[in-house]
């Protein structure tokens, strides 16, 4: 019987010997280790508007956003200095000197030219091509067909390059500092068709290079030690992919990745701050505005006074308590702070269910009307969200339901300006109030978001605004136009902006909460250690 | 017998061909327009355009069809939309993971499931059998992304809990998808055993004083087994064809996640290429049953 347990024994211990998992071994490597939701969709960022990690520390740009003091700010990236001209027409970027990409090849202003008038060839359909196409001379004929190549963007010399732009944009600097503006290496990658998935062609600039991606599994990227800005204090950083809540609050658990999203697991938060990891989760705000739409085709939302009754009827600081355990700060104007031009002296949207009431009754509402909500069926906190909203409306009388469609058929019927009510969110991609009242209310744009906005002053506005040079007079148009569309015409209900929230493995030190609504970050100020 | 395999067969073609039909018909009528979900907001309509046409989703459903069927009948199920790469090549890459769940989840299945079911027949009404019974019935009935769960949080700092890097990783994995399958098997095994117990010729081989493991070894099992081998063959087709769920929450890369991913993002190509590869391993899968049954029991080849 002894013999028998002494050989259970050494066949338990032989076991767990064998099945301990190397992770777990290696937990004081230098890596870092992160997960993603899922496979980027591809590693060139002209062709993605939503796989930005593998960019963003794998590819340099003209500029970059950085966050200092929580705030976005443009700081120098492969060009070291600029200058733009007096009628804001023509910016010319001095490169960086010595700078080379992955495979030893020279970063040159010819890269620079190939990269632009790749993102804008016809054939490519680019998703980011939004960057330039209209503003850089000859971006759009070129997108459009009309022209072979952007006639707008030249290489002066080797280290100098010229945009000329089609009229003053403000915005352009920020643009350029998107994933969108990533430059690639013209003798790498021109003319070769698996660039993009890959990482053996996939060469850039950036503080790390792609070595590995396997496919559902995980993605590798290593340090490049000739980074013109510094070799990163880390190897590299070890990407895996799980979609699952659970499953990466486990890996966290045991050290298996050292940093937590909460972007792409909000329901794990109070799990963290009970388990004893509260000291542990790091915030920052995300300019990102989480807003209710009006459709102000659809009666009886057509009249104004109807939708601000509806904006007073809704306690948004419940629902921000309620959803994300109160992790941000209620809003009463459609910029979100961080992004310029944000109002924090904004007349603040009051909840009171009594006036809305009243001014119902007045504009012949007594009894209240119907309504519907509109959401995508996968978006569980859209439907809680939503049904909340319902419920504040019920209670001044209006019978609020919730309509789900799919998302492809949502997309559908708002394109055709028909799509009920909507709550959604809007995540600031560059640092401009344009980036969020011209991607709504713009002319062009309102009935394709469902919005029908017809206030001709303010359409006029907001065409013009992007072309205001002086920077005060331009803040205060965005000024106006933010407070038309929140207060003077309700077209929208700004509920809250959240926090970005991530909880740190302590051996993990120089992490700094992007400024932006991303989920995506660059590793490369990272450096581990007890 | 090879006739009736070959009869076996050619069913399959036309059955194939409709089931294609089906999936591609399906997955072209849904409404709303993929091209929409794909790119980012305010896009120009040209581009939209563009890329329906890129895409072909502007020619007829049926020259999509017939396109479709040609691509496939060359080994080609299209471009994913989401991942940028040939379906074949993702499935051809997917597959392998897939496979070593399904076969070491059966395996799993197959080594607990049928000695349970034996000594339950056995040992009927025994403290044994009700807990062999209870536990099986538990794995039937609790889902597996409960079990996978409870298995991950249990085991978290001893086991892997996600990827396929190591045969590691496959233990939990295993254990859920095996527990189902082995709580199905003992079961079945169990009761047909129990039958065949009753029958005629096994109280004759008793009455002739053969030891009861001799008469459960060579006589009751032989028959008792013979639906529980057709049970085996299908359920390997359907591990096989991507336990989603469990690859999901094991984040394997396997067929099962892929298939997932595709319909969270309306990656139609994908999308039929994975319904399209499972439907045909479960198709596969009732055949070899079909062919096993026969083998195994010759009354079948007879009618």
């Amino acid at each position: 019987m002894k013999r028998t347990l002494c050989l259970l024994a050494a066949l338990a211990l032989a076991l767990t010997a064998l099945v301990v998992p190397a992770a777990l071994a290696e937990e004081n490597d230098n890596w870092l280790h992160i997960f993603l939701t899922e496979d980027p969709e591809t590693l060139d960022v002209q062709m993605t508007s939503d796989s930005y990690t593998i960019p963003l520390n794998c590819f340099d740009r003209l500029v970059e956003t950085d966050t200092v003091d929580g705030a976005a700010q443009i700081i120098p990236g492969l060009a070291d200095s600029w200058d733009v001209s007096e009628d804001g027409l023509t910016y010319t970027f001095h490169l960086h000197e010595g700078v080379t990409f992955h495979n030893g090849d020279a970063f040159t202003a010819d890269d620079v030219v190939f990269s632009v008038n790749r993102m804008m060839e016809h054939d490519r359909l680019a998703k980011n091509y939004d960057i330039y196409y209209g503003i850089v001379e000859g971006a759009a004929e070129c997108f459009d067909g009309e022209a072979e190549s952007v006639s707008g963007v030249t290489a002066v010399d080797d280290n100098t390059v010229e945009f000329k732009l089609v009229k003053p944009c403000s915005s352009f600097l920020s643009r350029l500092a998107t994933p969108g503006g990533s430059i690639f290496n013209r003798e790498s990658t021109e003319g070769v068709d698996d660039f993009g998935v890959n990482p053996a062609v996939c060469f850039g600039t950036g503080p790390f290079q792609v070595t590995e991606w396997e496919l559902g599994s995980k993605v590798k990227v290593v340090a490049n030690p000739n980074y013109f800005k510094g070799a990163p204090a880390i190897d590299g950083i070890e990407m895996f992919i799980v979609s699952d809540a659970d499953t990466q609050r486990m890996m966290f658990e045991n050290g298996q990745v050292d940093v937590f999203n909460f972007d792409y697991a909000e329901s794990q938060l109070q799990w963290f701050k009970d388990n004893g990891y509260a000291d542990q989760i790091v915030s920052g705000s995300r300019a990102g505005t989480y807003y209710f739409m009006f459709n102000t085709a659809i009666e009886p939302l057509n009249n104004p006074n109807v939708r601000k009754a509806l904006q007073m009827a809704v306690d948004r600081q419940v629902i921000l308590d309620q959803m994300y355990s109160g992790e941000g700060q209620v809003l009463s104007t459609f910029i979100p702070e961080g992004v310029l031009s944000f109002n924090a002296d904004a007349e603040p949207i009051p909840y009171d269910p009594d006036q809305a009431k009243q001014i119902l009754a007045d504009e012949g509402y007594a009894d209240g009307f119907d309504m519907e909500l509109a959401i995508t069926s996968d978006s569980d906190a859209g439907r809680k969200i939503s049904k909340t909203l319902c419920s504040f409306f019920g209670k001044i009388g209006v019978r609020a339901t919730v309509a789900e469609y799919d998302d492809a058929t949502y997309k559908d019927i708002r394109h055709n300006g028909q799509l009920p009510s909507y709550y959604g969110v809007w995540s600031a991609d560059y640092n401009d109030p344009d980036n969020f009242l011209d991607t709504f209310f713009a002319r062009r744009n309102t009935v394709g978001r469902s919005i029908n906005y017809d206030n001709e002053e303010i359409l006029n506005l907001i065409d013009e605004a992007q072309g205001i040079i002086d920077f005060d007079e331009r803040m205060a148009a965005y000024q106006k136009i933010d407070q038309a569309v929140v207060h003077d015409d309700a077209i929208t209900l700004p509920l809250y902006q959240r926090n970005h929230l991530f909880c740190l493995n302590p051996r993990v030190h120089g992490f700094k909460v992007a400024w932006n609504g991303w989920s995506d970050m660059s590793f490369y100020p990272i450096t581990l250690g007890d | 017998m090879a006739k009736h395999i070959a009869k076996r067969i050619l069913i399959t073609i036309p059955v194939l061909l409709g089931l294609v039909f089906l999936v591609f018909f399906m997955l072209n009528v849904v409404p709303g327009d993929p091209v929409t979900v794909m790119m980012r907001e305010h896009v120009k309509e040209d581009l939209i355009d563009r890329m329906r046409q890129s895409m072909h989703l502007d020619d007829p459903f049926i020259v999509r069809y017939f396109r479709y069927i040609w691509d496939m009948l060359h080994g080609d199920l299209g471009i994913s939309w989401k991942l940028n790469r040939p379906v074949t090549g993702l499935i051809a890459n997917a597959f392998p993971y897939t496979l070593k769940l399904a076969v070491a989840s059966s395996l799993f299945s197959w080594i607990m499931g049928i000695p349970v079911g034996i000594i339950s027949a056995v040992k009927k009404n025994s403290l044994l059998d009700h807990l062999s019974m209870g536990i099986s019935l538990f794995g039937v009935s609790m889902p597996v992304f409960w079990v996978a769960l409870i298995l991950q949080n249990t085991f978290k700092n001893v086991l892997p809990i996600s990827g396929a890097d190591s045969w590691q990783c496959y233990i939990l994995p295993t254990i859920v998808l095996g527990w189902s399958s082995a709580g199905r098997i003992a079961r079945l095994t169990r009761s047909n055993l129990l039958d065949v117990l009753r029958s005629d010729y096994i109280r004759t081989a008793r009455s002739k004083g053969l030891s009861p493991l001799k008469v459960i070894n060579r006589h009751a099992l032989k028959n008792a087994l013979i639906p529980v081998i057709t049970v085996m063959a299908i359920q390997i087709s359907s591990l096989l064809s991507g336990a989603a769920i469990t690859e999901s929450v094991f984040a394997m890369p396997g067929v099962g996640g892929l298939a997932v991913e595709a319909i969270k993002k309306r990656d139609m190509p994908l999308l039929q290429g994975t319904v399209i590869f499972t439907a045909v391993l479960i198709i596969a899968g009732n055949l070899l049953a079909d062919v096993l049954y026969s083998v195994i029991d010759p009354r079948i080849r007879v009618e």
